[in-house]
């Protein structure tokens, strides 16, 4: 198959899906976001020579994709609404489908079209591309009425602990299955120190570097004890690391602590227990105070976050200290045989993941106003690892990508799904069908078999780091230069 | 008195009921090249493991540059200056050659997380010197930059061995151990990482210990031979010297070679 038509496909499952299941305005999102998945992948393989040339074949790809998502909005208007017995209007939907088509077009000329642009413009211009559009979502989403908004701020709070825990697992080759519980300290941090509760009322900007750096400290304390495990036996660890921690923020609500037989601390309500925090104090700027019923600004803060993590991230990725962690998970011996002091480089790996973690745990605090020990189970973990191994280890941008996916599965098309499929089910007479609940029953369900995918499809995860794409690129050398030399083999017999 | 830059004594090492290196003596004089040699299990890489703090000895003591490093951390040992290569090849297999060299360097790298997170002009300065020694350091062995970019499990296995010898040498080692670094290369390659041994020895004014099993490239640079059998020393001295020790034939090829060989010799002189 042709790989522009491949990419093209590959976009429009995306806009199409989300068309079909969505419905509505969400067309010309889906297919803006067809169209620069489609355009992404199909120059991806390609010398792409000038802007012009990128364009066009960006838009080969976005066109295909763009119809992809045409169809899924004409399916659902004409075929499903009816069905589910909501009224269809027809030269509305045509419109619809239109604009998802162009906006496909537009969106995947213009990704194209960066791309032919010389190296290093290339990639700040992609970067700026992608920036204009996390810059613009909130104005796409009041204009097109799409009230995502409350939803896309959890989804940024996960990106950032996946980028965290990026740094534990995908750098350093630490598995680490109870990230969750540093969520947990960043978020309590904030409580404690930014609340009615013991009546500290720090503002937000200093707590949440204190809940960062807190944070930083348990990943030490988790650190230490993992130092001589490897692999099976620190994933064990870890896990018990994050199931202690919700248990004990569930029963500090009455500490006491007795050293030598003097009572020290006598029944300190620490965490509020079961009932959590509540109230958390909301992040007040120049007298402007951050409202739940202002998602905007919350947005914009959550982004700076994160603009500012991953440049922190990608310096220690590309620094002595990140080559430490590539060496270190590569080979533990040699790494120590070239200098590297193993108990330092692994010790700030886990500290360095959990600051990050730290600054979610802050933000989510303050953002719901409200922590409960339920908030930061296992499964929270899981999530995290799901997001970093389905886009690809050791990659920001992997992890960003697999990160959005999952979160935007789990959090919009999910429960949209659920709940077309149970209108659907009321027409049957079946009382088992009409119970299913698509987005809570089959939710886990639904990770686990894109894991297991995953893991025997590829491996590598949808955006491989740069290495492994190398390495595939190495093979086609390798091959190229073995044909070369049987050539000469020929013509040399031939002479 | 002759000036040693490393200098074991009495070493011993046991695993539980094993005694692997049983009370050596070792000394390796400044910028020369030295060889250990010995049949399969005599204990050769096991001591090569004492010194770069791998293994902590049993008993006995290792001076190096006039310091004592038994049981010091393995990247405290490199950091004083002991490089090493390893008998089964053991690159950064998901790094490109380049980074492979850059992780070697490691040690003399001085940037902290400070530095790295607001790359300051000095961090910033550091890198680029970093990288264009581990570029000269590809080049010096022979890889050139061409590969530089390349994964090192992509590399030929000849080239896997020198990249491994640049990652060693851009650790600044005063005293370089190579673990048989000729094993499964053909007598061109073998001869050309002769030669190169030799110039690390001569431009860069290196120690050389190595671990082999080629005698012709042991007899061809070494100007000492150190022959370990069942973990003790049974023979030391000038490449002819070790050829032409008994013991030493008797433990490579068994008593009745010796016999066969002394009567050769014999007859020779006759």
């Amino acid at each position: 198959m042709n790989s522009r038509i491949r990419a093209g496909l590959i976009g429009g499952i995306f806009g199409g899906l989300i068309a079909l299941v969505s419905g509505g305005q969400i067309a010309y999102l889906a297919g803006i976001i067809a169209g620069a998945i489609a355009s992404q992948l199909a120059v991806q393989e390609e010398d792409i020579p000038s802007p012009l040339a990128g364009a066009r074949l960006g838009m080969q790809a976005g066109l295909v994709a763009g119809l992809l998502t045409a169809i899924g909005v004409l399916v659902r208007g004409f075929v499903i609404n009816p069905l589910v017995n909501v009224s269809a209007n027809a030269s509305a939907l045509l419109m619809l489908a239109l604009g998802g088509l162009v906006m496909a077009g537009v969106a995947s000329a213009v990704f194209g079209a960066i791309r032919g642009l010389p190296q290093p413009q290339s990639r700040y211009g992609t970067l700026l591309a992608f920036g204009l559009l996390a810059v613009a979502y909130p104005f796409i989403d009041s204009y097109l009425n799409l009230r995502f908004m409350n939803e896309v701020i959890p989804v940024m709070i996960f990106l950032l602990m996946a980028l965290g825990l990026n740094i534990v697992v995908g750098y350093a080759g630490l598995l680490d299955l109870g990230y969750a519980a540093f969520f947990a300290i960043g978020a309590y941090t904030t409580g404690m120190l930014a609340s009615p509760h013991f009546g500290i009322n720090m503002p937000f900007w200093i707590v949440i570097w204190i809940a960062a750096a807190v944070a930083a400290v348990f990943g030490l304390i988790l650190g230490a004890p993992t130092l001589p495990l490897r692999g099976d036996y620190l994933a064990i660890v870890t896990l018990g690391f994050g199931e202690i921690v919700p248990i004990a923020v569930n029963n500090l609500d009455s500490f006491s602590m007795n050293i030598l037989g003097f009572t020290v601390i006598n029944n300190i309500d620490l965490t509020g227990g079961s009932k959590g925090l509540n109230p958390i104090n909301r992040p007040t700027f120049f007298g402007y105070t951050f409202e739940a019923s202002q998602p905007i600004p919350w947005y914009f803060l959550i982004l700076l976050i994160m603009v500012v993590s991953i440049f922190f991230i990608l310096r220690l990725r590309n620094s002595r200290l990140g080559r430490a962690w590539n060496a270190m998970r590569e080979d533990e011996l040699a790494a120590s045989a070239m200098g590297i002091n193993l108990v330092r480089t692994k010790l700030l790996a886990f500290s360095m993941g959990a600051t990050f973690s730290g600054f979610a745990g802050a933000f989510y605090g303050s953002y719901i106003s409200a922590i409960f020990p339920d908030a930061f189970r296992f499964d929270v973990s899981v999530m995290l690892l799901c997001m970093v191994i389905l886009g690809g280890m050791g990659n920001v941008t992997g992890v960003i990508l697999g990160g959005l996916i999952i979160q935007f599965a789990d959090r919009l098309f999910l429960p949209q799904f659920s709940n077309l499929v149970q209108q659907f089910m009321q027409n049957t007479d079946n009382e088992v069908l009409k119970e299913i609940n698509f987005a809570s029953d089959f939710r886990l369900l639904l990770f686990g078999l894109t894991l297991v995918i995953m893991m025997l499809v590829r491996p590598e995860g949808l955006l491989p780091n740069e290495r492994r794409r190398r390495e595939l690129h190495a093979d086609d050398d390798a091959a190229a230069r073995e044909r070369q030399t049987l050539f000469d083999a020929e013509t040399a017999k031939e002479v | 008195m002759t000036d040693y830059l490393l200098d074991a004594q009495g070493i011993v090492k046991q695993f539980g009921g094993l005694t692997a290196v049983n009370s050596v003596d070792f000394a390796v004089e400044r910028r020369s090249i030295s060889s250990l040699i010995g049949p399969n299990g005599a204990g050769k890489t096991t001591f090569f493991n004492m010194i770069t703090g791998l293994y902590m000895p049993t008993s006995g003591k290792i001076l190096f540059d006039g310091q004592e490093i038994t049981g010091t951390k393995p990247h405290l040992v490199t950091a004083l200056g002991i490089g090493r290569t390893f008998q089964n090849i053991r690159l950064f297999a998901q790094m490109t050659a380049l980074e492979n060299v850059m992780v070697g360097r490691h040690s003399r790298l001085k940037a902290g997380l400070f530095g790295i997170l607001f790359r300051l002009p000095r961090v910033r300065a550091e890198e680029e010197a970093a990288r264009k020694h581990a570029l000269e350091l590809l080049d010096y062995v022979g890889l050139g930059r061409r590969r530089a970019d390349e994964l090192s499990k992509n590399l030929p296995y000849g080239d896997q061995r020198r990249l491994e010898i640049a990652r060693a040498l851009a650790t600044d080692p005063k005293l370089l151990l190579l673990d048989e670094p000729t094993a499964g290369m053909n007598p061109n390659e073998t001869a050309e990482l002769t030669k190169l041994i030799r110039r690390i020895r001569d431009d860069r004014g290196v120690t050389v210990l190595l671990i082999e099993h080629d005698m012709r490239v042991v007899m061809g640079i070494s100007e000492k031979v150190t022959v370990l059998d069942h973990g003790a020393k049974i023979a030391e001295g000038l490449p002819e010297e070790v050829r032409a020790n008994e013991e030493v034939i008797e433990a490579y090829l068994g008593r009745g070679a010796a016999a066969h060989g002394k009567g050769g010799r014999a007859a020779k002189t006759a």
